[in-house]
């Protein structure tokens, strides 16, 4: 009980700052006093009082954010109309009501509603619109006069492609859904608003195509978001932890990307995508594990050099998880796995070095991981060098001072190299960690300790689901149809169907090639 | 709840059969038979189909699956007796094929590391995949089953391309028939590990097409079998396969490719850890769903952690060393194993054969009877 009245007594404190939903009032004076109690301390909202209509008698308030609007659309269409044009109306019909005749006879505006209450106006001139009060009248009207400097399209730095597309999302969610509707020119796409986050109040957009999509995927989806009660919501990543379905598990259960053209390619598959208004992230669920080694650059390029990347990449998965482990175990445990003369390269190179393979591999592997997160945050100027220090010359004096052997430092280096082909940024996260554990276990128990590492994964892994779908599938459960479009890319004359996803309305892609 | 796709339950399947038999199953055979044990496993199909028929016939006449299904004969207390008994046999195949992979990796890989360490990590392994229910177990078996298949095809492929003779397999047909019995019976009694399909069968879409399934894996399973002996006579011949302690496993080690790759045994050993872990977990979770019956429990996966204590314990006291163990897989076992998984199954087959068959609905389920409810009362 103690525990549930501090929770209470939390989410009292948490909604202190917001206030009860109010209506709109007819009284202007009263509108304008609850504002400025709500703005106080905002030096950047503007509350413009004016009067318009003939004699001027009609009060009216204009309320923005400056900063967040395009000041010239709102002194063009909006200031100047109703303030010039309104006065060539006659009393009589101005007394009738106010708003619907300025929004439908005065404006020149496109995009124009109606609002009730002083929470949805506060949300709206928070979202860079414009709204319009005027005495007598218990409605608003909100004007989209949104405009503020932001990054313009631009080439992803993290979903680098040669071919195809290369435009990338931004931090404005609106230029995110135009760069998804200019892809696909369909009434089918639907793209449903939620607004979530109590304080910072984000807008966020749920993109389906209607008649793909498994309707009652979208429906899970849309209750797993109204669900959420969280303050803030400043990126794609605070909806992904709280909307899937295992929350404490390492691998990630939804797909992460900043392409257009990958979202888009996912929903004609049946996916679904979550976009975050300030994140250049969208989230494409639901996803499998072998999904992540799929470029979307694959569809871009003849399927037979498609077909070898990706075999390469699926072998690269398993160097770069498994490699530094394997060495550890083969050089500590199964030597006799060695043919001799290598057996003694090797041995020759370990002469002097103080430390196990296990307690080298750690070193290098933590070093490695350190000048990875160095060279991120770095700035661009010196990153590069610090990469080239790191690696080169650490390196080479590592291994002049005797301190690792050179096998190893080859083995981390290919390794590294590996773990960058992945095409997600989140399955190499996942390798990144997992290496470790399996290094570990090499250590204790040499290939025993990997294979059992191995099993330990794998029984998390296939007792995940990406809501709904198996996490390994088309592996587990087995699928020799949608096997053959993962292991390989399979041309588009043969992709008739779409992966095939539960309850998915039309699976049907093309007819089939003649 | 989720259901098992034929493949799955085919993986499984070859699991129970496979891992101990592949490794142990040549040795004994050529003891038996000589340069003519390859025979055996071929001639272990008859035993082999008896006994999946026997198993069809009791999943066709049944209402519900093991251990529910014995209710139906034999009434619940009787029933709920046996069943206890079951459980230790199940926990005894358990720890069996655990302390038998155990012994071979601490004389052959691991010697100074003590078989506590081992039997933990297996253990544990095995209690996070029963935790996380039937359906994940069925799908590390479909990833487990093509890869150990695909490794075992490599092995075979390249044992068969070493410096084998042919001769080796001569006297063709050369063998008394009380030996060729004994053979037979050695290399059938493997398939009553199959038992867990009365089971499994409820979990399929149809569960009339478990015979099929299980027909596919017995023939797998002798396919690999008979391979497996003759790549070993050819390669040893008669007396030194005799002397060898793990045949297979010296079969594998002796393999060399372009003069580089050498030792292949611990990838081999590596792969049929895989196999063993399936081994070992298909009888523990039967274990443990056998439990929840006889006990009256909601669920079963709470009892993978005790059961994982017993299993322990049980495979340290099983036997002193591999010798014992292996007295124990050629004398006792099969026994237990005739035993409890085909004789009483036949037991009950012959009472059935005087139960009329339930009316059949459309998907092949006894009628007013859903399959998703019966085994919903003990969850995957």
């Amino acid at each position: 009980m103690r525990y549930i009245s501090k929770r209470k007594n939390l989410r009292e404190n948490n909604n202190c700052p917001m206030k009860a939903n109010q209506a709109i009032s007819a009284n202007l004076d009263e509108n304008l006093r609850e504002l400025k109690e709500r703005l106080e301390g905002c030096s950047d909202a503007v509350l413009k009082e004016f009067n318009f209509g003939r004699d001027f008698k009609k009060r009216a308030l204009l309320i923005y954010f400056d900063g967040l609007v395009d000041r010239k659309e709102l002194e063009e269409h909006l200031l100047k109309p109703i303030m010039l044009e309104v006065n060539m109306l006659q009393d009589f019909v101005l007394d009738q009501d106010n708003l619907a005749i300025i929004k439908e006879n005065i404006l020149s505006l496109a995009d124009l509603k109606m609002l009730e209450s002083i929470d949805e106006l506060c949300h709206h001139i928070n979202s860079g619109d414009t709204v319009l009060l005027i005495d007598g009248s218990s409605k608003g009207l909100v004007a989209g006069t949104r405009l503020w400097q932001g990054r313009p399209v631009q080439t992803p730095e993290n979903e680098v492609v040669i071919f195809g597309p290369k435009e990338g999302f931004s931090e404005t969610l609106r230029f995110n859904t135009a760069l998804l509707r200019r892809r696909i020119k369909s009434s089918s796409l639907k793209m449903e608003s939620f607004v979530l986050g109590r304080i910072t109040r984000t807008d966020v957009v749920l993109c389906y195509i209607e008649g793909i999509a498994p309707p009652a995927l979208v429906e899970e989806i849309k209750q797993r978001l109204e669900k959420i009660d969280i303050d803030a919501v400043l990126d794609s990543n605070y909806i992904t932890e709280l909307i899937v379905d295992y929350k404490k598990t390492l691998f990630s259960q939804v797909e992460h990307t900043e392409k257009p053209d990958h979202v888009c390619g996912q929903l004609l598959e049946g996916r679904v995508s979550i976009m975050v208004d300030g994140s250049p992230m969208a989230l494409i669920l639901p996803v499998s594990f072998p999904q992540f080694w799929i470029s979307p650059e694959d569809y871009y390029t003849h399927y037979y050099a498609a077909s070898l990347f990706r075999i390469l990449r699926f072998l690269a998965f398993w160097v770069a998880l498994l490699l530094p482990s394997l060495y550890v175990a083969v050089i500590s445990y199964h030597h006799e796995m060695i043919p001799t003369d290598l057996l003694l390269t090797i041995a020759a190179t370990h002469r002097g070095v103080p430390f196990p393979a296990f307690v080298e591999a750690l070193i290098m592997e933590t070093t490695f991981e350190m000048l990875r997160e160095a060279g991120l945050r770095l700035p661009r100027a010196v990153g590069p060098a610090v990469s080239i220090v790191g690696a080169l010359i650490i390196g080479d004096a590592a291994v002049r001072a005797g301190l690792v052997s050179t096998p190893m430092v080859v083995v981390v280096a290919f390794t590294g190299i590996a773990s960058f082909i992945s095409p997600s940024y989140s399955a190499g996260m996942i390798i990144r960690i997992a290496r470790f554990a399996f290094l570990f276990s090499s250590a204790l128990l040499g290939f025993l300790g990997i294979m059992i590492m191995l099993l330990l994964m794998l029984s998390r892994m296939v007792s995940l689901s990406s809501f709904g779908l198996p996490y390994l599938s088309p592996l587990a459960p087995f699928d020799l149809k949608q096997i053959t479009d993962i292991v390989v890319r399979r041309p588009w004359f043969s992709n008739t169907q779409r992966p095939y996803l539960e309850g998915m309305l039309n699976q049907q892609r093309q007819n089939r090639g003649e | 709840m989720k259901r098992l796709t034929d493949f799955q339950l085919y993986c499984m399947l070859i699991l129970l059969v496979m891992p101990v038999a592949f490794l142990k199953a040549p040795k004994r055979l050529i003891i038996i038979l000589y340069q003519n044990a390859w025979i055996a496993p071929l001639l272990a199909v008859v035993p082999g189909i008896l006994i999946i028929f026997l198993y069809a016939c009791l999943i066709k006449k049944s209402k519900n699956p093991f251990p529910l299904m014995f209710e139906e004969y034999l009434g619940k207390p009787l029933n709920k007796i046996l069943c206890f008994f079951y459980i230790i046999v199940f926990i005894l195949a358990a720890s069996f094929s655990l302390r038998f992979f155990v012994d071979f990796m601490v004389t052959n890989v691991l010697p100074a590391t003590p078989i506590s360490i081992l039997i933990a990590l297996l253990l544990l392994a095995g209690l996070v995949s029963i935790k996380t229910g039937l359906t994940s177990m069925a799908r590390i078996a479909e990833i487990i089953v093509p890869t150990g298949m695909l490794f075992t095809a490599i092995i075979l492929l390249l044992a068969f391309n070493q410096n084998t003779d042919p001769e080796n397999l001569l006297p063709f047909a050369y063998l008394e028939y009380q030996n060729l019995f004994v053979g037979i019976l050695f290399a059938s009694f493997v398939f009553g590990k199959m038992m867990p399909v009365l089971t499994f069968a409820y979990f399929l879409r149809k569960k009339e097409q478990a015979a099929r399934i299980a027909i596919k894996a017995l023939f797998t399973y002798i396919l690999i079998i008979s391979l497996t002996v003759v790549a070993v006579i050819m390669l040893f011949g008669v007396q030194s396969s005799i002397i060898l302690t793990f045949p297979t496993f010296i079969a594998v080690s002796i393999i060399q490719i372009g003069d580089f790759v050498q030792n292949l045994d611990i990838v081999f050993i590596g792969i049929w850890i895989l196999g063993i872990f399936g081994t070992v977990t298909i009888p523990w979770f039967m274990a443990c769903y056998t439990a929840q019956y006889v006990f009256g429990l909601r669920d079963y996966r709470f009892l993978a952690a005790p059961s994982s204590v017993i299993i322990g314990v049980g495979c340290i006291l099983i036997s002193q060393n591999l010798w014992e163990l292996t007295r124990l897989y050629e004398q006792v076992v099969p026994m237990v194993y005739l035993a409890f998984f085909v004789f009483i199954p036949f037991l009950l087959f012959l009472i059935a054969l005087f139960k009329p068959d339930p009316e059949i609905d459309a998907r092949g389920n006894p009628a007013g009877n859903n399959p998703e409810e019966d085994c919903g009362q003990f969850s995957e």
